[in-house]
């Protein structure tokens, strides 16, 4: 953060839209990469598997839901039906005895279809009446993944995920769970990063922000949200396949509930719409925070200073995890990634201030 | 340039001048650009288009005129696909556009910018010219992952090719601001060069001097008549500054409530006498 921009001069167009144009950044993103490979050495495996895996898993959602809310700009309230989907393709399709790459292709191909079909169907809505659509699809695939056993194994069943291997090495081992996922959540970035500055990226921003005036040049506005829908999906049910095999090493359909889905749509708006940043951040918001709340409440219940009913010790960590994320959304609309921003600009100027990087 | 001054609308000066209607306009040996045959549209119970005839021919720069909610901008609606007429026909290059998507019609190469200024906002200038290259350009999913194997190149040929329009338009200093902090008459030019971008042969410009200031007007009179030359286009061109009109346009077109009144050159057009009635009749309603 502590650095100049003078003297980076860009001569070609190549390197003027890299990535990151400015050296100091792109060493910081060397930096927490070489970091995040060597995590199986630095951390324990409790914390590997238990906070590390499922905060990768859940920046995939996150950054797979960005595309479409907050890049395309459609609402989506039930996209862990769309991992669910997802998860239940990728079980189905190794049980059926497809190895597991290619499982994961199936079941990002079937969450894109259904997804896809229901996003036609919310194409001719906007706003409150397409959360209404995706919304219903969310109880719908809840609905139909409870009932037909043949998909869930019978109500209330888990599902084991089948010993499998991810490039000949196999799957149950906790680095390789790590890895996997650490895979992908590198992919889904660089897409999401790549999108952004092309031509792909540019029209679906267009048509969010003024369908009319990215008619006028040539964009198709339904072929666009269409799409958006089919890629976003698309990624989320390889997301879902992931954090069943990575993570939950099984699946029951309670794990990609309507709760879920407000999670990651929680994940978006506090990270920032359409911001890749954000959607790391605004997912270890929702992740960590309820387990830091609950374990200080607890603490300060522990020491006496807290003197309430365990109803309530129990409801004080929900109560401020809600005013938080009020908070954030009052108190700075775009997110913790703008935050972020604003910081590293304060610095990037500092000692001057009201300058612009 | 400076734009000439000459015959001001709000002359008083209202004889007739009725005399040689630009017979080499209307010579049917000359291409055909667009072609409206009485083109109708309601709104509700308004009938904001009246069984409009219009010839645009190729290279011309047509001024469509007329006071206020006479129907300009909704004539440009219907050629454009946004208001498609509910009849009459509209031919571009000798084929019926006006059952087609705007989408589809800007794929045929008509190109146009806004009464009120359609940027997009949160985006650099830059890419909103990028944006009017998408016809060019084919954006895929794919396409975008293997960035460095696949994108890349086009993304770098096409800023080749908005490099050349940001020279033609002289946006070099704003190129990388967020088109919302840059001056209104700016961003009028952004929109031009928007639009200039997807190699239109036929351009509409909706009030490309609304709020600009003398100089502001002169440079922008300078650009359209500049791309104009430089790209060979057939321009539609609504404006009320009727210095600018006069100045630059081939032949006038007169919309009154929804009906054309008059057409010829901008001289004999201004001073015709409906015209200055249409006009004085709205100064009074207004008032
Ligand atoms: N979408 C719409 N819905 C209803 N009425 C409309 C619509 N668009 C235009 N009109 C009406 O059609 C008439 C013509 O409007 P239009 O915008 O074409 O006028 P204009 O000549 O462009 O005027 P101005 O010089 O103010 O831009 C007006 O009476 C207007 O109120
Ligand atoms: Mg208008």
């Amino acid at each position: 953060m502590f650095y100049r921009l003078s003297g980076i001069h860009h001569t070609r167009y190549e390197s003027a839209s890299q990535l990151w144009p400015i050296p100091a950044d792109r060493w910081q993103v060397y930096a927490l990469l070489a970091l995040a490979l060597a995590a199986p050495l630095l951390v324990s495996d409790l914390y590997l598997t238990s906070y590390l895996l499922p905060w990768l898993i859940m920046t995939s959602a996150a950054l797979s839901l960005t595309l479409l809310m907050g890049i395309a700009g459609q609402l989506h309230f039930g996209f862990a039906a769309v991992m669910a989907i997802g998860a239940y393709t990728s079980i189905h399709l190794v049980r059926f005895g497809l190895p597991f790459e290619l499982a994961l292709l199936g079941a990002g191909l079937m969450a894109a279809l259904i997804g896809g079909v229901f996003g036609a169907a919310a194409l001719r809505v906007k706003g409150l009446y397409l959360v209404m659509a995706t919304l219903a699809m969310q109880y719908l695939v809840d609905w139909i993944i409870v009932n037909v056993p043949a998909i869930s194994g019978g109500a209330q069943a888990t599902l084991q995920t089948p010993r499998t291997t991810f490039l000949f090495l196999p799957l149950h081992k906790d680095e390789v769970r790590y890895y996997v996922a650490l895979l992908w959540v590198v992919l889904v970035t660089l897409l999401i990063l790549n999108i952004k500055r092309t031509s792909f990226g540019r029209a679906l921003v267009a048509v969010r922000d003024k369908d009319f005036a990215a008619a006028v040049i040539g964009i198709n506005i339904v072929r666009y949200k269409l799409m958006a829908f089919f890629t976003s999906s698309f990624l989320g049910g390889v997301t879902g396949a992931v954090l069943a095999y990575c993570f939950y090493q099984a699946v029951t359909p309670e794990q990609f509930s309507f709760n879920v889905s407000i999670q990651i749509v929680a994940m978006v708006l506090v990270g920032g719409l359409g911001s890749v940043l954000g959607a790391y951040l605004g997912a270890a918001f929702v992740l960590l925070v309820p387990i830091v709340l609950t374990n200080a409440v607890a603490y300060l219940a522990g020491l006496g200073l807290l003197s309430a009913s365990t109803n309530l010790l129990a409801h004080i960590p929900l109560m401020v995890y809600g005013g938080l994320i009020i908070g954030f959304l009052l108190f700075e609309p775009l997110g913790l990634a703008k935050i972020y921003d604003n910081l590293r600009k304060y610095f990037l100027v500092w000692p001057f201030r009201h300058a612009r990087s | 340039m400076a734009p000439s001054r000459d015959g001001a609308m709000t002359t008083k000066n209202s004889e007739a001048q009725g005399r040689g209607v630009v017979a080499k306009h209307q010579n049917a040996a000359r291409d055909r650009v667009l072609v409206c045959e009485s083109v109708s549209r309601w709104f509700g119970g308004l009938q904001a288009l009246k069984e409009v005839d219009l010839v645009i021919a190729r290279g011309e720069i047509l001024g469509l005129v007329g006071p206020n909610g006479s129907g300009k901008t909704t004539l440009v609606n219907s050629i454009t696909g946004f208001y498609p007429p509910q009849q009459g026909r509209i031919l571009f290059e000798g084929q019926e556009i006006h059952r087609l998507k705007p989408h589809q019609i800007a794929q045929r190469g008509i190109a146009r910018t806004f009464q009120n200024v359609a940027l997009f906002k949160g985006m650099s200038v830059l890419d909103n010219i990028l944006l009017g290259r998408h016809n060019f350009m084919r954006p895929s999913v794919l396409g975008s992952l293997f960035y460095w194997w696949w994108a890349q190149k086009e993304e770098v040929r096409q800023r080749a090719k908005v490099e050349e329009i940001i020279d033609l338009l002289q946006l070099e200093s704003v190129r990388d601001e967020m088109v919302e902090y840059i001056p209104l008459g700016l961003q009028k030019r952004v929109e031009l060069a928007r639009a200039l971008a997807s190699e239109p042969r036929f351009l509409v410009l909706d009030e490309p001097m609304a709020g600009m200031n003398q100089e502001e007007k002169e440079y922008m009179v300078r650009f359209i008549l500049d791309a104009h030359e430089a790209l060979g286009l057939t321009i539609l061109l609504i404006e009320h500054h009727m210095d600018v009109v006069t100045a630059i346009c081939d032949r006038l077109v007169v919309l009154n409530n929804g009906v054309k009144i008059k057409e010829g050159t901008p001289h004999e057009t201004i001073n015709d006498p409906a015209v200055v009635a249409a006009y004085i009749g709205k100064v009074n309603h207004a008032a």
